[in-house]
Formats: structure tokens, C-alpha cells, sequence
């Protein structure tokens, strides 16, 4: 009982990183049609800088507040340079904007930091007994501020008038500038508050990996595997998406095989997506021809 | 209008002539390159590391450290009145770049031998133009496998202890331990895989009554947790660790949170400071085996080193990855040293031949031969103590594999 409860808490954790990042690539996409290849790299760029204030001195929640304001400023400064002027719509031109986007991210930040892994400080240290197991404090923390995170953002979008207006930019851009909402204003408003998210996923999912320019690779990628298991559209599917994968992955690893971790959570997205293509809490959309 | 047609066809002709001209011009500069620049005031030689990308955090430290070396050596005189001039270019860790490079090095460049470049699959794509076309040998390679010394290949020469040595030598080191049931934790690619196979019957030759079973671990994983509850549910004595060195970091942490505690062992890329960095206290006791000595121990020829970096190499740090290019930078000064006359292509390699013992002091005493080409079989043992890798005693040889 120990030995699942352990291997269960680890497994939210995990997923709790790949939901608010997975929850940063959707509110992204909904609201400006790019699937942001670049967001992980970006948030790169804003721990490395965590971790230089810390090297000096600086409080650790205080490097955790500046890397999500540098991921921030560095995500709005693509948009506006390289994003933008593609214009709405060009949604292949912008996946492959962002991926050389991120290429530069990682290249320009091995360039400064240098690529020897680098430790990542822990908020917390410790454990917690609990049903006979040691459970990591750093594990509570990470699926508690993940919470936290995740029900700020549901009550931006259900109960303020900025998350209506974000939501009616989402439904339809052309519509929503017809009744007086800036949709340029509410994208970056948007890229700001998903960029914010994965900088913060990566604040959390740092100190347990370490820290080199293509650290964050591997959480974005099983960050996409929750939204396509979620649904793309979806903000509840991509927190359910990822929590799933960090679940399913933890459990494949301990009672199927550790080496066989992938296989298993990818075979069970791909077998979701056979009976339901537009995933568990996505909208299925029809084109008339 | 067909005057210009016939113009463009005339430079077409023209810079046809000319890149056929040069593309001849630069295949005849490579198949010589064997036998040439045998120069009276220096010594040409180059490389390829991978000073870019994801894995420049081998390659700068190692030039460092043969950069350093060379410095000294050139202040000192150089060898036997000749200054090692070293060439090395970065080729991102790319074979198809490092394939170029080569043919930089040979045809343009025209050194007499790659020394202490950096990769197994990057030279293995370079060998077919400078081994066996150019017939520029390659020394003291960071890499390898043993398909490249057995059979010996004309004019490849290693330094570097076999990864299934370094797992041998962990297994008896284990076992001579006390440790009569151990779990081989290692990742799951093919390369991981077969270095791991090697456990169990060098600690089966040590003591016959040892059980060896092994946990794959998929390639990178971060999270150990599941992975420490099934080394718990296993109940071994002892634990060698095939992995890199994040995800060892990333065990040994997982493990002290855990509250496992286990003997554990590990193979060389372990054994490196970002270990420590990345695992911080819970590093504490981990053994590894190493290529050459720890870069804190204070046996002289490490102290040498170490006043070396600091003076030539002052921005880079005096580690293992620096002492590795330290390391076979000085193997192959020692054996040019003997080299009577031009030192040439062939002259290295009759060298190399012919070098029965040389001892960089850093690292385990090479012996090369006719058909032997790797130099050492053997390791040194390493423990983290107090946040550092201490040496612990002398060099070791491992039981021979079957």
C-alpha cells in the first residue's frame, strides 16, 4: 500500500507539471491558432536565470517569480517580432516559427550557462510520513501549487470579464472585435498567462531533473501527449491529460516495466484517440464541403 | 541574347574546369597527407570535438585540458625541439560534420595524426577516409568500443578502458565488497544494455555463489520513485548503476528520500562533478571507477595538472573531462617523444607500436603493441567523500572478460 501510495503522489506530481504546461499550450492555441513549440525553452531561459539569482544570494521563491517574469517578457517579445506578423491563421508557418524559436532558446542558453547539468533548488526539503510511506514534500508542494494555479485559472475564465473576453476571442476572433474586444490585446494577454504557467511547471519539475538547455524537452512532450489525450480545445482535458500520463506513467514503471514506461502510457493515448479522435473532453468540429 | 547564352554557357565550361581541378587537387592533397607535413619546428596535429551542442559539456572541458597540456609542454620546449601545434575544430557532435572536418584536417590542414578527438560515432564515420584512405592514424579517442582494437585496425590506438572493463572492474569491486546479491540498475538502450551484461559473470568469477539481476530503466528518466520501490521490493546487498550521470544523480536522490540505503557502485560517466552538483549530499559514499585519478588527489602528477589549468585554462574548470584531455595529450607527447626523425604519419604509428609502457602518471600505465592497440584494461577506483571524488588506492585491473 505504501509502495502504490508513493509511486501515485510522485505520478500527480509529474502530472501536475505536464497539466500546467499542457494547460499553457491551450490557452495559447485557442486564443492565437499557434501551437507554441518554443514555450519550453523560453521557460529554460527563465530558470537558468532563477538559478543565477540563486548562485547569488537570491531567496528561491524571489528566482522562481523572476524566471516566470523573463519567460513572460521573452514569450511576448516572439510574439510580437516573429508570431505576429505571420498574421491570423497560418497555423504550419507559426508550429515551425516556434520550433526555430526554441532551437535558438536552447543554443543561446548553452552559450551562456554552458551545458554541465546545474542544479535546480527544491522549495522544500524533506518528507512526510503517511501510510507507512516517506513521501517527498517537494511532490505535496509541486501538486499543491499546481492546484492552486490551475483553479486561478478556471476562475479567470468562468467568473471574470477578462476570461469572457479571452473565452469569446477563443470562439471567434472576428466576432469579438465586432463588440469592441482587442483580440491583439487579449492574444498577448493570453501568450503572457501560458507562458506563465510553463514557467512555473518548470520551476516545479527543475529541482528533481537538474538543469541543461533541453531539460525541459522531455515534460513538454508528454505535455503534449495530455492534450491530445484531453482534447487540444480543452483547458479541463489538458489538466486531466497530463495528471493521467503522470499517473499512468508512474504506475507502468512500477508494476509493468521500467523500461517500458512510454510504450505503455503512449499505446494507451493512441488507443483513446482510436475510439474518440478528439480526445477525452475535446469537441469534435464538422466542415461542411 | 544568344551571345549571353553562350557567355554563361563559356563560365559554366570554365568554373566546371575549375571545381574538377580543385575536387583533384584536394583528393591528391589527402592521399598524401600520409607520408607529409612532417615539419622540423612543430608537430601537426588536430581534432574533432564537440564544442556545441548537447554534448559541448565534454568537449570544452577536454580541449581544456590537452589545450593546457600542450601550453606546458611548448613553454617546456616541446618534443624532443618540436612545439605541438594542435588544430581542433568543432563539429556539434555530428558525424556527417565530423566527416568534413576531417578532410579539413588532412587535405587543408595537413596533420599527421587526429589525437584525444571525442566520439564513437563521429569517428567511426571519419575512419574510412582517415584510416584507410588517408592513412592518418587516430590516437587517444574520448570513446570506443572493442570492435575497434579486436581485431586491431591499422592505426587506431585507445587509452580509454572499455565501458564492459569499467562495469567488470565495478562488479568485482562489489563483490570483494561482501556483496553476494546485487542489481545491475541500468538504462535500456542496446549500448546501456551490453555494458550491463557484463556484471554478472566477472562477479561470478570472483565468487561463483553471487546472484546478478538486472532493472532497465528507460533512457532519461527523471522520476526514480518507482524505480527505488523496485530496488527496495528486490532486497539486494549492493547496486551498480549503469546510467548517465543525471539519472544516477536522480537515483541516489530518490534513494536517500526513500531512506534506501545500499552500497553503491557505478561506471565512469558517473564518476563525474555534475553528479555531485545534481545529487548534492546524497552523492555521499557513492563508489565509481574512473580513467584516470581523482582531480583532487595529491599524488604530483595531478598537482602538476592541476598548477597547469589554473595557469593556461584559468576559466575552465580542472575536472575529470579536463584530466581525460590532459591525459591523452601526455600519452601521445611521451610516445612522439621516441619518434627518431621526421615524425611523420607512419613514424607515430611504429611509435605507438612500440610503446611498451608509458606511464602519464594521471592515468593507468599504457602498454601498446603490434596487436595491441587499446593501452589499459585497467581503472581507478573513486568514492565521494565529503562532496568530492577522492581516489581510492592504486590503479585496478579487472578479471578478464570471457
Amino acid at each position: 500500500m505504501s509502495q502504490f501510495l508513493l509511486v501515485l503522489v510522485s505520478g500527480l506530481a509529474s502530472g501536475a507539471v505536464y497539466g500546467l504546461m499542457g494547460l499553457g499550450l491551450v490557452i495559447i492555441y485557442r486564443a492565437t491558432d499557434v501551437v507554441n513549440f518554443a514555450m519550453a525553452s523560453l521557460a529554460t531561459l527563465g530558470l537558468y536565470v532563477a538559478v543565477s539569482l540563486h548562485d547569488h544570494g537570491v531567496a528561491t521563491v524571489l528566482g522562481i517569480l523572476a524566471a516566470v517574469a523573463i519567460t513572460v517578457a521573452a514569450g511576448l517579445l516572439v510574439r510580437e517580432t516573429v508570431i505576429r506578423p505571420l498574421g491570423q491563421g497560418q497555423l504550419f508557418s507559426a508550429l515551425v516559427v516556434t520550433m526555430g524559436v526554441s532551437l535558438i532558446a536552447e543554443s543561446t542558453a548553452g552559450s551562456i550557462w554552458g551545458d554541465q547539468p546545474k542544479s535546480f533548488p527544491s522549495l522544500v526539503d524533506g518528507t512526510v510520513r503517511w501510510s507507512g510511506a516517506a513521501l517527498p514534500v517537494q511532490s505535496l508542494v509541486t501538486i499543491g501549487v499546481a492546484a492552486v494555479a490551475m483553479t486561478l485559472v478556471g476562475y479567470l475564465f468562468a467568473r471574470t470579464t477578462l476570461g469572457s473576453a479571452m473565452r469569446a476571442v477563443a470562439e471567434s476572433a472576428d466576432t469579438a472585435r465586432v463588440v469592441g474586444l482587442s483580440a491583439q490585446r487579449l492574444a498577448r494577454i493570453s501568450w503572457a498567462l501560458g507562458l506563465g504557467l510553463a514557467a512555473l511547471a518548470a520551476c516545479l519539475y527543475a529541482p528533481r531533473a537538474g538543469l541543461v538547455p533541453t531539460a525541459l524537452v522531455a515534460p513538454l512532450f508528454r505535455a503534449f501527449a495530455g492534450i491530445f489525450l484531453g482534447g487540444l480545445t480543452s483547458m479541463y482535458g489538458a489538466v486531466l491529460g497530463g495528471l493521467t500520463i503522470g499517473v499512468l506513467d508512474n504506475l507502468a514503471a512500477n508494476y509493468v516495466s521500467a523500461s517500458f514506461r512510454d510504450t505503455f502510457v503512449f499505446t494507451f493515448t493512441v488507443l483513446v484517440l482510436l475510439i474518440r479522435p478528439q480526445g477525452m473532453f475535446g469537441t469534435r468540429t464538422f466542415q461542411r464541403v | 541574347m544568344f551571345r549571353t547564352v553562350r557567355k554563361l554557357r563559356r563560365a559554366a565550361g570554365t568554373a566546371a574546369v575549375l571545381a574538377a581541378v580543385a575536387l583533384t587537387a584536394n583528393a591528391c592533397a589527402g592521399q598524401d597527407s600520409a607520408g607529409a607535413a612532417a615539419s622540423s619546428s612543430e608537430i601537426h596535429i588536430g581534432a574533432w570535438l564537440p564544442l556545441t551542442g548537447s554534448t559541448a559539456a565534454y568537449g570544452v572541458p577536454e580541449k581544456a585540458g590537452a589545450d593546457a597540456y600542450f601550453k606546458m609542454l611548448n613553454a617546456q620546449g616541446g618534443v624532443n625541439g618540436r612545439k605541438i601545434r594542435w588544430t581542433v575544430k568543432d563539429n556539434a557532435a555530428d558525424p556527417q560534420q565530423t566527416v568534413q572536418i576531417a578532410r579539413e584536417l588532412i587535405g587543408q590542414d595537413k596533420v599527421v595524426a587526429i589525437v584525444n578527438a571525442n566520439g564513437t560515432s563521429q569517428a567511426e564515420a571519419a575512419f574510412p577516409f582517415v584510416l584507410n584512405q588517408s592513412r592518418v592514424p587516430v590516437l587517444n579517442e574520448v570513446g570506443g568500443a572493442e570492435n575497434w582494437y579486436k581485431p586491431p585496425r591499422p592505426g587506431l590506438f585507445g587509452t580509454q578502458t572499455l565501458y564492459e572493463d569499467q562495469a567488470a572492474a565495478v562488479a568485482a569491486w562489489a563483490v570483494q565488497d561482501g556483496a553476494r546479491k546485487i542489481l545491475v540498475v541500468h538504462s535500456d538502450p542496446a549500448a546501456f544494455v551490453n555494458v550491463a551484461k557484463q556484471v554478472e559473470p566477472v562477479a561470478k568469477k570472483v565468487d561463483p555463489s553471487v546472484e546478478v539481476d538486472r532493472l532497465p530503466v528507460k533512457y532519461q528518466t527523471t522520476d526514480y520513485t518507482p524505480v527505488i520501490s523496485k530496488v527496495k521490493a528486490a532486497k539486494p546487498q549492493a547496486v551498480i548503476l549503469i546510467l548517465t550521470s543525471p539519472e544516477a544523480a536522480a537515483f541516489v536522490k530518490e534513494a536517500k528520500l526513500q531512506g534506501l540505503s545500499l552500497p553503491t557502485y557505478a561506471y565512469a560517466p558517473v564518476a563525474a562533478e555534475s553528479t555531485i552538483s545534481l545529487a548534492k549530499n546524497a552523492a555521499e559514499g557513492l563508489k565509481a571507477v574512473q580513467l584516470v585519478k581523482a582531480p583532487s588527489d595529491p599524488d604530483p602528477s595531478v598537482k602538476e595538472f592541476r598548477a597547469a589549468m589554473a595557469k593556461y585554462e584559468p576559466g575552465q574548470d580542472a575536472g575529470f573531462l579536463a584530466l581525460w584531455g590532459w591525459s591523452n595529450a601526455k600519452v601521445f607527447a611521451q610516445i612522439a617523444k621516441t619518434v627518431k626523425g621526421p615524425v611523420t604519419s607512419q613514424a607515430i604509428v611504429a611509435a605507438y607500436q612500440k610503446a611498451s609502457s608509458v606511464d602519464p602518471g594521471v592515468s593507468p600505465v599504457m602498454r601498446f603493441g603490434a596487436d595491441d592497440h587499446l593501452g589499459t584494461r585497467s581503472v581507478q577506483r573513486v568514492v565521494v567523500k565529503n562532496g568530492v571524488w577522492t581516489s581510492v588506492g592504486s590503479f585496478y585491473t579487472p578479471p578478464a572478460r570471457d
